[in-house]
């Protein structure tokens, strides 16, 4: 196979595995998130658009510097080994931590549309099963899989179109209509659902065209800021404010507005299908947490992708209430915030070790 | 002088010659002697060595030479080629057998019976103790017949035969080009098999072609009788549902994967001709696709090619609406299913598995009865066991038609072997719907996806084009286009020419 070789990734494998990491449960609530803005969040993922190609630079800076090495050996080469390996350490964490987050969530949407009278255990150990098969395969698995998942669930647009029907042109006016506080409270909550092209950090070395790594970064981020921007715009269409603000899963009832004389719940077979969106989320961290094991304990081992599962399963299925679970996984959230400041903070040690690292 | 004078001169002469020339004589002679022991004995230890083998038969031929042993397996030539090739140019023009023939050198009796049994002649001179051999093999091969696995309605009717040379001979009447190389190998420390890799040598990708010959040097297996045991031996992944090559009895379509740049590999004793590497979407291409106008020809695929995924989704579906998620249903649906199911005492999964079940053992029943009968069987056995078990209460009409369906979709794909793997995937999507319904199934597709996805028909990937490699590979993948645009060779075969 071609696993051996280390330049693995070409320019489309780039482009969706930073749209498919991007894409997972965060948009199904994601006018929700931002529905302190009301009806003005419909053009708001734009913004977080900018934001995401502006903060991916910085990564992508960092990483080309180190062309064959991932943010976990650069850790260790700007930070030293103790320091380096112990935020590594709490990388592998938050990435845990933050897939065990998305996993829950989406059984626990599973549970309540599709499977009402079931636990959830042995399909969350399904899930992770087929998970570390897409992992073992490598990052190009992995890539692949992302534009399978990609091309797969695309149809699923077309759901909204009698969302679009039923909705409200008039809701989209006026576009400006929220004080500072409102803006701030919606980009602390709203930009969590973009999370995801940090990743890039970790399977930088594997790219072949690193040059143009930056351009096709940015183009699988505005694939999924439109996307966003089209399920908020929808949303904003076709619900009330009360309604932007009150349900939970706004993006899910938008595929109940369709009306096929065959089919009652279109919803279900979305939800069900975005299984790829989530899977291809959750192997991009897997993968990437499984790479950070490898680097802390300086040898590559299968099992590590198995030990982190466990891990993932056993904070999942966990018998603690769904209040602090849930506060957990909002912790992890704003922990990966960090993340997206942290190569600037790599940068500057950069410059300031330039020499002393390159002897 | 008179007469008696002429007579004593004559005497005297010829004593002159005896006696001049006598110890040369002598010589030879004794020289004959002992070439004749030598000969009588190898005869000896070929008898002794071959003695259990009935067939083989040893006929010694006075020739204006010297005298010949004529050896030969009676099994294997027939008697006119031996009449032909060996026994009139004996007795008439000796020097036709020399120029036909091949010397042998060695002295080893193992290395001459294996000519023997692979058809071959041997003739022995006594005196001069040369061994020659004459290949006589032959065989009765069956002629050319119609396809019957892969029958076409447009198109060349001709299929391959058991026979390796007439294989090779049908796709080098269709190639004529120097480029056409045939490389020859034998397998299989008991059958000792001929093997033919086919590929023209300026289109094939040299890695490929060296990866094939690395793989089949290093299998190590006794006895081959048809080459779908030598694909699942240098198969990438032996493990999979999926076959990862093609396998054709179609010489057309062998003509055109070569000249796309892939290798063909024969197999004497085996119809089947292995094309590699080959992709998912080829398994649903047959070569009539580009026989037919484009239109048709892509609807066809699409038919087929939809097909898989249909025939590996319909029954979960019903399993997974009727115990799980019912209200996906519309109401008038729903209450027509229950309706129909309202004498059925089983669960939805086991309803289903009981009648895919049946169809399985009727398709195995059908395929293994004399012709004649399994139709019957097939017909009768379908209607009645249908009607029958709806009428028990056993399953209910509706699940009929679905089954019924989703096994005509199975025998969509033009290679049975993808028809037979998309029963086998049915069944896990069957478990799956009985398991965790929609969710079990789409787990199961995302699983049935990624497992194609890291598949590898020799080292390439089996996804191809849907993971693009190549843009125009688009325009030959589910959509055929018009002729005029399908100009570039596949990106599949990595090929050395565009």
């Amino acid at each position: 196979m071609s696993t051996n070789k280390r330049k693995l990734l070409n320019r489309y494998h780039v482009v969706f595995l930073v749209q498919s990491t991007m894409f997972g449960t965060g948009v199904l609530s994601l006018p929700q998130r931002l529905s302190s803005l009301g009806y003005s969040q419909a053009l708001f993922p734009l913004l977080f658009g900018v934001i995401a190609s502006l903060s991916i630079w910085p990564m992508i800076w960092i990483n080309s510097k180190y062309k064959n090495e991932n943010l976990f050996r650069i850790n260790e080469i700007l930070l030293g080994k103790w320091i380096g390996k112990s935020i590594n350490l709490f990388i592998v964490l938050q990435f845990t931590l933050f897939l065990a987050a998305i996993i829950s969530s989406y059984m626990n949407l599973i549970q309540t549309t599709a499977l009402p009278e079931q636990t959830m255990t042995i399909p969350v150990l399904f899930f992770l099963l087929l998970l570390t098969y897409i992992v073992n395969g490598g990052i190009k698995s992995v890539a692949r899989f992302c534009i399978m998942a990609f091309f797969i669930t695309i149809p699923m647009l077309y759901f909204l179109r009698w969302a679009i029907e039923k909705g409200e042109m008039s809701h989209l006016f006026p576009l400006f209509n929220y004080n500072g506080h409102e803006f701030f409270e919606a980009l602390r909550k709203g930009y969590l659902s973009i999370l995801g092209y940090e990743v890039i950090m970790f399977y930088f070395p594997y790219i072949v065209n690193q040059k143009k790594a930056y351009k096709h970064a940015l183009v699988g981020i505005w694939i999924s800021i439109i996307l966003c921007f089209i399920t908020t715009i929808v949303s904003v269409l076709y619900y009330s404010e009360w309604q932007l603000e009150n349900i939970e899963f706004s993006v899910l009832h938008l595929f109940k507005a369709g009306e096929f004389s065959f089919i009652e719940r279109i919803d279900i077979i979305g939800i069900t299908l975005w299984i790829f969106l989530i899977l291809s989320t959750a192997a991009g961290y897997l993968w990437s947490a499984k790479k950070g094991l490898d680097s802390l304990r300086s040898k590559k081992k299968k099992y590590h992708v198995y030990l982190i599962t466990i891990v993932i399963f056993a904070v999942v299925v966990m018998p603690i209430s769904h209040e602090s679970q849930k506060k957990l996984f909002e912790g992890s959230h704003y922990v990966g915030y960090l993340l997206l400041v942290w190569p600037i903070f790599l940068s500057v040690v950069h410059i300031l070790r330039k020499k002393q690292v390159q002897q | 002088m008179n007469k008696k004078g002429r007579h004593v001169v004559l005497v005297k002469n010829l004593k002159f010659v005896r006696s001049t020339i006598g110890v040369k004589y002598q010589k030879k002679a004794q020289s004959e002697v002992g070439n004749s022991t030598k000969a009588e004995q190898f005869i000896k230890d070929l008898k002794n060595h071959t003695s259990k083998m009935n067939d083989v038969i040893f006929k010694k031929i006075p020739t204006s030479e010297s005298v010949v042993t004529v050896i030969y397996s009676s099994s294997l030539v027939d008697k006119i080629t031996m009449q032909l090739m060996i026994f009139i140019p004996l007795a008439n023009h000796l020097n036709q057998i020399h120029q036909v023939a091949e010397v042998i050198k060695t002295t080893d009796v193992n290395g001459i019976t294996s000519k023997l049994i692979s058809g071959q002649t041997l003739l022995y001179f006594h005196q001069s103790n040369l061994l020659l051999s004459i290949d006589t093999y032959s065989a009765p091969t069956r002629s050319i017949t119609n396809t019957e696995t892969e029958s076409t309605v447009i198109g060349p009717q001709d299929a391959f035969t058991e026979s390796l040379e007439t294989n090779i001979s049908l796709v080098k009447r269709r190639i004529q080009n120097p480029m056409l190389k045939n490389e020859e190998r034998t397998i299989g420390k008991e059958t000792n098999t001929k093997i033919s890799i086919l590929y023209i040598d300026n289109i094939v990708n040299q890695e490929n072609l060296e990866r094939l010959r690395n793989r089949i040097d290093h299998i190590d297996y006794p006895a081959y009788f048809d080459i779908s045991v030598l694909k699942q031996l240098i198969e990438d992944n032996p493990l999979s549902p999926f076959p990862q090559y093609y396998m054709t009895v179609r010489p057309d379509t062998v003509a055109y994967y070569l000249l796309d740049g892939r290798m063909v590999v024969f197999m004497d004793n085996s119809q089947d001709a292995l094309v590699c590497p080959t992709s998912f979407l080829e398994m649903f291409i047959s070569i009539e696709d580009y026989y037919n106008r484009w239109t048709t020809a892509s609807l066809l695929r699409m038919l087929r090619f939809f097909g898989f995924f249909l025939t590996i989704m319909i029954t979960p579906m019903y399993i997974s609406a009727l115990t799980f998620h019912p209200e996906i249903l519309p109401y008038e649906l729903l209450l027509n299913l229950q309706e129909s199911r309202s004498k059925v005492p089983f669960p939805p999964l086991f309803e289903v598995l009981f009648i895919e079940l049946i169809i399985e053992v009727l398709r195995e029943a059908g395929s293994r009865m004399p012709t004649k009968v399994g139709q019957t069987i097939g017909i009768v056995g379908g209607i009645v066991i249908g009607t029958a078990a709806v009428e028990a209460g056993l399953i209910s009409n509706i699940l009929i038609v679905l089954v019924a369906t989703s096994s005509l979709l199975s025998f969509l794909p033009p290679i049975f072997l993808m028809s037979n793997t998309s029963r086998f995937v049915r069944y896990i999507f069957i478990l799956s719907a009985g398991l965790f319904g929609l969710f079990g199934q789409m787990l199961a597709f995302a699983w049935l996806i990624t497992h194609l996805l890291r598949l590898n028909s020799l080292g390439t990937p089996f996804m191809t084009p849907v993971i693009p490699r190549k843009a125009s590979d688009l325009m030959d993948s589910i959509v055929r286009f018009p002729m005029a645009y399908l100009k570039e060779k596949m990106g599949i075969s990595r090929s050395q020419k565009k």
